[in-house]
């Protein structure tokens, strides 16, 4: 034995120690060593509004979508770290959605071009600006027909886009990838009105939607979502407005309907104008130049054609006019087929005969919506194709991927002998481009918007030029071009212009302009707009309209639709990887596409959730998973815009597919919209299957009481168990020696918190300090999943990828749980589908506490239960035990796979989690400290209510979360929570909550469900 | 020499089931990628004496700590002073016993880059210290640094400064006020956030 270890050559055991702990000691005595350090760059000239660890916030305007939002984006040190609404818009009034969140993972993206790019055969070289906008001009300057193709844009630059294609003798096409043409062109048709309606749903009683999908697209997702929640939700007189929802497939939108009338594609004109009969009745006046279109329809006949039953419609016609106000709002994007200018013409004489006109249909300050004509973009197709345009401009849209592939548009393009991109990141039609002038980032950028006429918005840089890209703002680069073709003096900045734009339109008499500037830059908005509502006359249509239900392309059982998705639009958000793995809030699956089947139908076809089937058109064929989804028509099935990338980068390429390759290219008359409801599809197992990455644990509540709601009728009667779901019996629990003791009434109430026997220590005083707690209100919340990731860039929370979240380890805070509890896609009836924002409920008698072999999560004196990362060992044992499985764990850095300067985005308040560490939802604790810094700051008064808003409630359009201190008896949180409606989510199991959930009310009765024994 | 065998083969089993376990080697903290290694503490770019500008001797300038440090009673970070801070003063000032390190301060005027700093003192990533919260409670500089004024060039191995060690800040914190409770929280959620 002795020999085998003196066989070890070199140093023994004993001796190896001594002569570490003597070296190791001997460094520390040494003056003077090498050491890692950091460093501290001071500014080298410190700005004046920029403290170090002080946020600074700027007012500007959201170029996400056309609904222009506004924007309050909050800076540090220079880098813009979080955005959020801004509370005074007239139109958004603070709330923000899902995408404008994820706006900020665009102004960071490492896949953003790094500066002006020239075509060097297959691949591109990076060029100086002043390189890049000589070779314009000179093609310009020599070109015939140039066309600049561009999206939508802000006032002043529209102008001066205007301008500079006149000036170049060139030819501009307005593109939207998601377009409101048919509205627009029904508004013209039956009113003479350029524009958009606006739609006052807040103040509507009775919701009408023929297939709008309102709080996905449209003129203002954010502004319709809160009008819906706050029409929808019970009063405190005990009222609330009823939304019934018509059309083929229950979007989101659908989802939160009372009631369902499943009706086929493309007959919601039938049903419109068999309703508008029923209520003009005998008055011949009452639909004006449209009398004689009513007489061909009534109940029985739309009823042949819709597939839904005559009563169903008479008594929705009765209802539109007993439950005034009312509204109905006609077929959006999500079901553009080739009668959609026809449907909503006929949704707006049912309006009109219903009254609504001037009261919830308003058109006296138009929408400035998109409303482009895809017409247009075909006919420039054959403009490209036939080579006649030599120079071809795209501008803030990705026609190649967009547009049907049908349509030819990206062959066409290649022909054309010089294509210029001023897109700032990659796409699949700048990968095409031989010029690339990428533009700036909206947050980097000067420009204004108007969402309405009347209302002006100013959109103001946030922060310095990321500056890791070159961009120029598109405006100055046109101005720039425009100077060397005309070769006159120096180029103005694009800045000046905006501000000459807005100058010559002020009126000097309201005082000096550079304070209403300023002033401008400081509040976001100007609003103008009068009082008037005006009252306005039918006209008569100059074109022949037909009714008629559209035709849909054959072969094919089923018929198919496209709809843009409601995280991605129209796919211009794929590559953000916080929407990539933002559960799709119908179908809660991330990172790929599923075609939505109604589970009947599947059955018949022997397909099953996740088998690969072959949809074909006559147009394309594609592979995709099946999703069986109750909310659809059996005929039907659906399949969400924005997958199927191949030139975007690398959150958007290669995942899922992209579902226009289904379509023809074909515009619907009289709008000339892109029609996305026009075929039907085979669907063909492949044989294959795939586990959907989805987050869903189940749809179904089983018995458990997680969602219940309460009957409007039952309201004020609370405690009648026979009534009411979810009433409350005597807990009893078990004690560690034996036996049953019953808890005290008053336990989970802020009184008795913190716990009997806990009342020392740290715990001593907390009866005087704050107790946190939030109430969310079932009743308003729409499932829209804004709260998601905003609390996903607020609290640094990683994605994961598909991978991991097929594992099981998704990363999110917040969870949107969606029950079906009352879904028929048979006939018209009771919709009942209950959304829950599932957090960490910060228990008072929290099961994860005690189990924490190390401290790390604990009850906190102000009412949290805290998370210390750097104290977390990762046992697991908490989440283990969590009843409500909200926390997460970090299996990997996933930090590590955040690329540069992705990470700029990073909240500097909340700690950055390295792997093996758990965390959840912290009611974001770094806002609580930064109010109680403030105020302390301040005279050490006390923190205010409403002062402390964690950034789901910031972001809820629907206002559905409420948070605040509970001790407070004046405190908005202690308000909603005392409601009758108010209920914690598995109360059986004693963790007294700190959440406090309102129950959703309906309209049905519920059925009353047993405990469990 | 059966039990060599089966203590091997339990040692090598039991090593290839650890094997099974390890993903990369040790993995550096992140951010540790943007250290840099230095003669410490005296590898300042710019031998900076505090001594000099805040002492209280004959001769020293007896500036405020906070002429410098600016946001200190503002903001969680103290602050470094701007390089045209130091311009400021040192425009007109050569200075007399090191003039060739305060005319370091005009290059980096000249050229627009920032003072490279070594950084003395620091606290864990994962503590939020609030500067201007202790400030307001009425703590001196000098309590938690030390005597910086009196030093010439500053060392976090100091015996004055605790703040690589939790247990000297939660010892202030818990001593009593007048009333005797702890003068302030010991939660943690109060840093650790």
């Amino acid at each position: 034995m002795a020999e085998n270890k003196s066989m070890k050559d070199g140093i023994k055991r004993r001796d190896f120690l001594r002569v570490l702990g003597v070296s190791g000691a001997g460094a520390t005595l040494t003056g003077c060593s090498t050491e890692k350090v950091e460093r501290l760059l001071p500014y080298v000239v410190a700005p004046d509004d920029i403290t170090p660890g002080v946020s600074t916030w700027y007012t500007t305007v959201c170029g996400g979508c056309s609904a222009q939002c506004g924007m309050w984006v909050r800076t540090r040190e220079g880098r813009a770290i979080k955005v959020e609404g801004n509370p005074n818009h007239p139109v958004s009034e603070g709330g923000l959605c899902a995408k404008g969140h994820a706006t900020l993972q665009h102004l960071y993206h490492p896949d953003r071009f790094l500066g002006p790019m020239m075509r060097d055969g297959s691949e591109f070289r990076q060029v100086t600006w002043e390189e890049a906008e000589s070779l314009l001009a000179a093609r310009l300057g020599s070109a015939q027909n140039p066309m600049l193709i561009s999206g939508r844009m802000g006032p002043s630059l529209n102008k001066l886009v205007d301008e500079f294609v006149e000036g170049i003798g060139g030819v501009r096409v307005s593109y939207d990838a998601i377009s409101d043409a048919p509205l627009a062109e029904a508004a013209r048709i039956v009113y003479g009105t350029a524009g958009i309606p606006q739609y006052d749903l807040e103040n509507a009683r009775f919701l009408l939607s023929f297939g709008n999908d309102f709080i996905e697209t449209g003129s203002s997702p954010v502004a319709h979502n809160k009008g819906l929640a706050r029409m929808s939700s019970v009063d405190a007189a005990g009222s609330k407005g009823r939304f019934v929802y018509l059309g083929p497939r229950l979007s989101l939108t659908g989802l939160n309907a009372d009631k369902w009338i499943p009706i086929r594609p493309g007959t919601e004109a039938a049903v419109a104008l068999a309703m508008a009969a029923v209520i003009a009745g005998d008055d011949p006046e009452a639909a004006g130049p449209y009398s004689n279109v009513l007489q061909a329809y009534n109940p029985r006949v739309a009823a042949q054609v819709a597939g839904v039953t005559e009563d169903a419609i008479f008594e929705l016609a009765e209802d539109f006019v007993s439950e005034a106000p009312t509204l109905a709002l006609g077929p959006g994007v999500g079901a553009h087929h080739r009668g959609a200018t026809a449907a909503n013409i006929a949704v707006m004489i049912l309006n009109h005969v219903a009254g609504n006109v001037g009261r919830t249909v308003l058109y006296d300050a138009p929408v400035n919506g998109a409303v482009s004509a895809y017409a247009d973009i075909e006919a420039t197709v054959s403009a490209m194709a036939s080579g006649e345009s030599e120079v071809v401009m795209v501008h803030g849209a990705n026609p190649v991927y967009s547009i049907p592939p049908q349509a030819g548009f990206a062959e066409a393009f290649a022909q054309v002998p010089f294509k210029v991109s001023f897109a700032s990141a990659l796409d699949e039609t700048s990968e095409m481009a031989d010029l690339i002038l990428p533009d700036r980032h909206f947050l980097e950028a000067w420009g204004d918007s108007s969402p309405l006429a009347g209302v002006i918005a100013v959109q103001q840089p946030v922060m310095q030029p990321v500056p890791h890209f070159e961009s120029k703002q598109t405006g100055d680069v046109l101005l720039s071009v425009a100077n060397k073709l005309s070769g006159e003096g120096d180029a103005a900045t694009f800045y000046d212009y905006l501000q000459e734009h807005h100058r010559s339109a002020y009126d000097e008499a309201d005082g000096d302009f550079e304070d209403a500037w300023q002033e401008l830059l400081r509040t976001g908005m100007a609003d103008t707009r009068g009082e008037e509502a005006r009252v306005l006359e039918l006209q008569s249509p100059e074109i022949a309209l037909s009714f008629e239900v559209p035709t849909f392309d054959a072969p094919g059982d089923l018929t198919l639709l496209v709809h843009p998705s409601p995280r991605f639009g129209a796919g211009e958000f794929s590559n953000s990887p916080w929407l990539q793995e933002l559960p799709d809030p119908v179908s809660k699956i991330v990172w790929h596409s599923w075609l939505e089947m109604n589970p009947h139908t599947a059955e018949l076809r022997g397909i099953r959730d996740g088998d690969i089937v072959t949809v074909t058109s006559p147009h394309g064929s594609l592979e995709v998973p099946v999703w069986l989804y109750p909310g659809i028509r059996e005929d039907v099935v659906a399949l969400a815009m924005g997958g199927g990338h191949t030139g975007m980068g690398r959150y958007a390429d290669d995942k899922g597919v992209n579902a226009l390759g289904l379509l023809p290219s074909t515009s619907e008359q009289p709008s000339g919209a892109l029609v996305t409801t026009v075929t039907s599809v085979t669907v063909i197992p492949t044989g294959e299957n795939r586990r959907l990455a989805t987050v869903e644990g189940s749809s179904d509540q089983h018995d458990r009481l997680i969602a219940p709601a309460v009957a409007l009728a039952d309201l004020g009667h609370a405690g009648d168990d026979e009534h009411e779901e979810g009433g409350h019996e005597e807990l009893r629990e078990l004690q560690g020696v034996g036996g049953f003791i019953p808890v005290p009434a008053d336990e989970g109430a802020p009184t008795a918190f913190p716990l009997e026997g806990s009342r020392h220590g740290l715990y001593a005083d907390a009866q005087e300090g704050p107790r946190w707690a939030m109430a969310i209100d079932l009743d308003k919340c729409t499932g829209c999943s804004a709260c998601v990731t905003a609390c996903q860039a607020e609290n640094n929370v990683p994605w994961v990828g598909e991978e991991q979240v097929l594992m099981g380890r998704d990363m999110n805070w917040v969870r949107i749980e969606r029950f079906y509890e009352q879904v028929d896609a048979t006939q018209a009836g009771d919709l009942d589908v209950r959304f829950l924002p599932m957090i960490c409920q910060h228990c008072g008698n929290a099961p994860c506490e005690t189990v924490c072999p190390v401290f790390a999560t604990y009850h906190t004196p102000e009412g949290l239960n805290a998370q210390v990362y750097n104290r977390c060992v990762g046992t697991r044992y908490c989440a283990n035990n969590c009843p409500y499985k909200v926390r997460v764990f970090n299996w990997y850095r996933y930090t590590d796979e955040v690329p540069e300067p992705l990470n700029w985005q990073w909240n500097p308040d909340v700690t950055v989690r390295d792997n093996g560490v758990m965390e959840k939802c912290s009611f974001c604790v770094q806002r609580i400290r930064e109010v109680q810094n403030r105020a302390a700051l301040e005279g050490g008064r006390e923190v205010r209510d409403h002062e402390v808003v964690p950034a789901c409630e910031q972001s809820c359009p629907a206002e559905a979360i409420v948070f605040g201190n509970i001790r407070d008896p004046n405190a908005r949180i202690t308000q909603v929570s005392s409601s009758e409606r108010t209920y914690r989510v598995l109360e059986d199991l004693n963790t007294q909550p700190a959440v406090n959930y309102l129950k959703k009310v309906t309209f049905h009765e519920v059925a009353s469900v047993g405990h469990e024994e | 020499m059966r039990k060599h065998w089966l203590i091997g083969g339990l040692a090598s089993l039991l090593t290839l089931a650890g094997l099974a376990f390890i993903q990369e080697g040790p993995q550096e903290p992140p951010g540790s990628e943007d250290m840099v290694e230095v003669e410490y503490p005296s590898g300042q770019p710019i031998a900076f004496p505090h001594d000099q500008h805040a002492g209280s001797q004959p001769g020293q300038n007896n500036m405020d700590c906070q002429y410098c440090h600016y946001s200190a009673e503002r903001s969680v970070d103290a602050g470094i002073p701007s390089v045209s801070s130091c311009w400021g003063c040192h425009q007109a000032i050569p200075g007399s016993n090191n003039p060739e390190e305060v005319a370091k301060i005009q290059q980096h005027i000249q050229s627009g880059d920032p003072i490279p700093w070594v950084r003395i003192y620091k606290v864990a990533d994962h503590v939020h210290f609030p500067h201007m919260r202790h400030l307001n409670a009425g703590l001196e500089c000098q309590q938690c640094h030390g005597e910086v004024q009196e030093l010439q060039v500053l060392d976090s191995r100091d015996p004055a400064w605790g703040g690589d060690n939790m247990g000297w800040c939660v010892e202030c914190h818990r001593q009593p006020d007048d009333t005797g409770k702890a003068q302030a929280s010991t939660d943690c959620t109060v840093c650790h956030y």
